[in-house]
């Protein structure tokens, strides 16, 4: 048993958030135009593929821990910017794994390099109108023609959808699970507008239509069976989010705190009043039971992915909810000046909310882990 | 990091489950229900090992790490021994037989460590008096030297295993001018002339463990009976806050778990409209909280029990947060079982209401949630 990351992982992570505390100096990472997203992403991939942050849980790398040091450098990220963290992370992480995962090895000399060296932004069509996706077979269809696949269907809330180069496109082809890879520009692939959001505003989603879009047959990665396929994207997508939570909860708290030792009311700075440092105790509180349940997922999913499941999604509710309640205490101490717009606790305050949307909901979230607990789900 | 636990412990946690089930667990109802101390249950666990189990062989112990320790706390609780046994177990080991242990001579060591860890004697732990609580400093209890002899006079409240207890570990002033300073540590037996406790406390839970006040009146004890050296009192009452947070956190852990296999078992077999509760979204979600609870709790104990088996320093802000999450947080989900039982949850057969009314005791033994947060927002 051990409770600490290596000196190799801590010094990886002070590393890490100087590079890009230094990256982040006067740019506006979490409130940009598309032009803008795209050029940050771009730039901050690149950077990040001179560390070894991009291979992590992709690829080993000597001396780390795979997806356990990579929760750590996760934190360090989206403490830096949430944005530019979903961004990377659905780019390099999600699209990444996927080849990883499914792909064949001319595929994955194909695109994994390109991903991993910074050069290439992937985005992930899993999304559709049916809510309820792990029950629901997907609609998106691929039909065989001689050497070429022709896709039909329609995607929503395709993170990086406006400015990546390719395209994972999750579906069916005939009675099969299959991951079509499409390059931006193809014919038939329709990119819709940036939509609006209410957090996370350097990153760019929108939706995404394919229609009679015809790619090589190559371009299709076929993932064992679909219940797998969407459970194992869901997972990874909840690993991301518990990684935003923690960077979240970091920016937030340590924010508060300056704040609160440095406002002065009544002749003394408002940290020393108990209701202020009561309520950076329950925040530092959720913040640190967060963190290691993180790690102990993170540990559980490579050394037992099947008890895994369940935990990721405990941990998943558990830092996304506290990120939220953090988010929440610390705009409250804050006051006037935490409901300013720009300021970083109002930024992870409006942020907080996707984590508990996005991937499996906590709600869905809570009724997969009761089915588990009683025995209705393996 | 590694979060695995060894073989031999996990073959441990099962021994100590089934060892629990089979010995103890089947009088809890009814001594919880009586508000009585289980004194067959006690020894059965000093039998077993449990009572001693990190000290050295030679003392009569097991000579365990702090994790498995831990976690015999943790399995205690998951096999359902009621709050009220393992409170007396960690008063008891902790904070009386391991501040012997720790500070004591040889000579004390021998002479009540083997008996304690056996279970033989029944160990408690006088700190807190009627005005001083978290407030150790105001202790008016004192010790004056007088020859070869202290003598004792003051009082000691809220004390678990007061009225039971064969041995005490008492703190009391030497130089009651010096505050935390002039605290000092001392042994006393029971019947030692001067030295009485009070009656039972009537408490909302953890019932079976007898909670008394302490009286000294002129109570002389032999000098040989100052623990470690005059005034090292408070950091000695310190060091008990690494099992506190740890060990004595251990069994709501495991009660979490306990609370979760009752709840899965009601809601498989009640039936309800047609259909077992189970089949509720909001039974389900009432089963996730507590899983969730008691999953997040349980890295927070473990930490600071891997922390102190790696002789690190207590990192007091880190503890002041293990203490207040279990404390706190472990109020919602034990609510959630009752809830979850409905009318059989607030009956006592089903066991919902006395975890209930035992986990309201975490936010408040050991220090309150509020002297945590005066220590996090200190620290910060």
């Amino acid at each position: 048993m051990n409770y600490d990351f290596s000196e190799k992982e801590f010094s990886f992570f002070i590393e890490l958030h100087q590079l890009l505390a230094k990256y982040a100096e006067g740019k506006k990472l979490d409130d940009c135009d598309l032009a803008g997203s795209e050029n940050n992403l771009r730039q901050a991939t690149a950077m990040l593929a001179g560390t070894p942050y991009l291979k992590l849980a992709i690829e080993p790398v000597d001396g780390f821990n795979g997806l356990l040091t990579l929760t750590g450098a996760w934190e360090v990220l989206a403490s830096i910017s949430p944005s530019l963290y979903i961004s990377v992370e659905t780019s390099a992480r999600i699209f990444g794994r996927i080849i990883s995962a499914w792909g064949d090895d001319v595929q994955k000399k194909k695109w994994l390099p390109e991903i991993l060296s910074g050069k290439v932004i992937g985005a992930v069509g899993l999304s559709e109108e049916s809510l309820n996706i792990d029950n629901a077979p997907l609609a998106t269809l691929g039909v065989l023609n001689g050497d070429k696949v022709e896709i039909s269907g329609r995607k929503q809330y395709v993170v990086n959808g406006p400015m990546a180069d390719w395209f994972a496109v999750v579906g069916n082809m005939g009675d099969k699970p299959a991951i079509f890879m499409v390059e931006k520009g193809n014919p038939g692939l329709i990119i819709g507008a940036r939509s609006a959001t209410i957090g996370y505003g350097g990153a760019a989603i929108s939706p995404l239509e394919l229609k009679n879009c015809v790619i090589p047959a190559a371009n299709v990665l076929f993932p064992a069976d679909a219940k797998s396929m969407t459970a194992t994207l869901r997972l990874w997508e909840n690993q991301i989010l518990m990684g935003a939570s923690l960077g979240l909860m970091k920016t937030a708290f340590e924010s508060a705190r300056t704040y609160a030792k440095t406002h002065k009311t009544g002749g003394k700075p408002i940290i020393a009043f108990q209701e202020i440092g009561f309520k950076l105790s329950e925040m530092l509180t959720l913040f640190q039971t967060s963190q290691l349940f993180a790690y102990r997922t993170a540990w559980t999913s490579e050394k037992d992915p099947k008890e895994a499941e369940s935990l990721t999604l405990c941990a998943k509710v558990f830092c996304t909810e506290s990120a939220e309640q953090v988010a929440c205490e610390a705009m409250k101490i804050l006051g006037g000046a935490g409901y300013l717009s720009g300021n970083a606790v109002e930024q992870a305050f409006r942020c907080a909310k996707y984590g508990q949307i996005a991937g499996t909901s906590t709600e869905i979230a809570r009724v997969k882990i009761g089915d588990t607990a009683l025995g209705l789900r393996n | 990091m590694d979060f695995a636990f060894t073989k031999e412990q996990l073959m441990f946690k099962k021994e100590i489950i089934r060892f629990a089930k089979k010995e103890i667990v089947p009088r809890v109802q009814e001594h919880d229900l009586h508000k009585q101390f289980d004194f067959e249950s006690f020894r059965k666990l000093g039998e077993f090992g449990i009572l001693g189990l990190h000290f050295p062989e030679e003392l009569g112990g097991g000579g365990a790490d702090v994790i498995t320790t831990v976690m015999a706390g943790e399995a205690l609780g998951e096999a359902g021994v009621d709050g009220g046994l393992t409170l007396a177990y960690g008063a008891h080991t902790f904070l009386c037989s391991d501040t012997i242990y720790s500070h004591g001579t040889p000579e004390q060591r021998k002479k009540y460590i083997p008996k304690l860890a056996s279970g033989e004697w029944i160990g408690c732990m006088g700190l807190t008096e009627p005005n001083a609580g978290s407030d150790v400093a105001s202790m008016t209890t004192t010790a004056e030297k007088k020859g070869d002899k202290y003598v004792l006079n003051g009082s000691k409240i809220f004390i678990t295993n007061g009225p039971i207890a064969d041995v005490a570990v008492v703190y009391a002033k030497t130089q009651p001018e010096k505050k935390h300073a002039g605290i000092s540590a001392f042994i006393v037996e029971k019947d030692t002339p001067g030295y009485k406790s009070g009656a039972n406390l009537i408490k909302m839970g953890v019932s079976t463990s007898q909670t008394s006040e302490l009286f000294f009146n002129n109570c002389e004890i032999p000098a040989s009976h100052l623990l470690g050296k005059e005034g090292d009192g408070f950091n000695m009452s310190l060091q008990t806050v690494e099992w506190d947070r740890s060990a004595l956190l251990a069994p709501f852990v495991g009660a979490a778990t306990f609370m979760l296999t009752r709840c899965v078992e009601y809601a498989k077999t009640r039936e309800q409209f047609g259909r077992t509760i189970g089949q509720f979204q909001a039974v389900k979600r009432k089963i996730a909280n507590i899983r969730i609870f008691g999953e997040a709790a349980r890295n927070l104990v473990y930490r600071i029990a891997w922390c102190k088996d790696q002789k690190k320093p207590l990192n007091h802000l880190e503890a002041a947060v293990a203490k207040l999450f279990v404390g706190d947080w472990s109020l919602g989900p034990s609510n959630d079982a009752v809830v979850l039982h409905g009318g059989y949850g607030y009956c006592h057969e089903y066991d919902m209401e006395r975890i209930f009314r035992d986990s309201r005791l975490a936010p408040i033994g050991g220090g309150t949630s509020d002297i945590q947060k005066m220590i996090i927002s200190k620290l910060i």
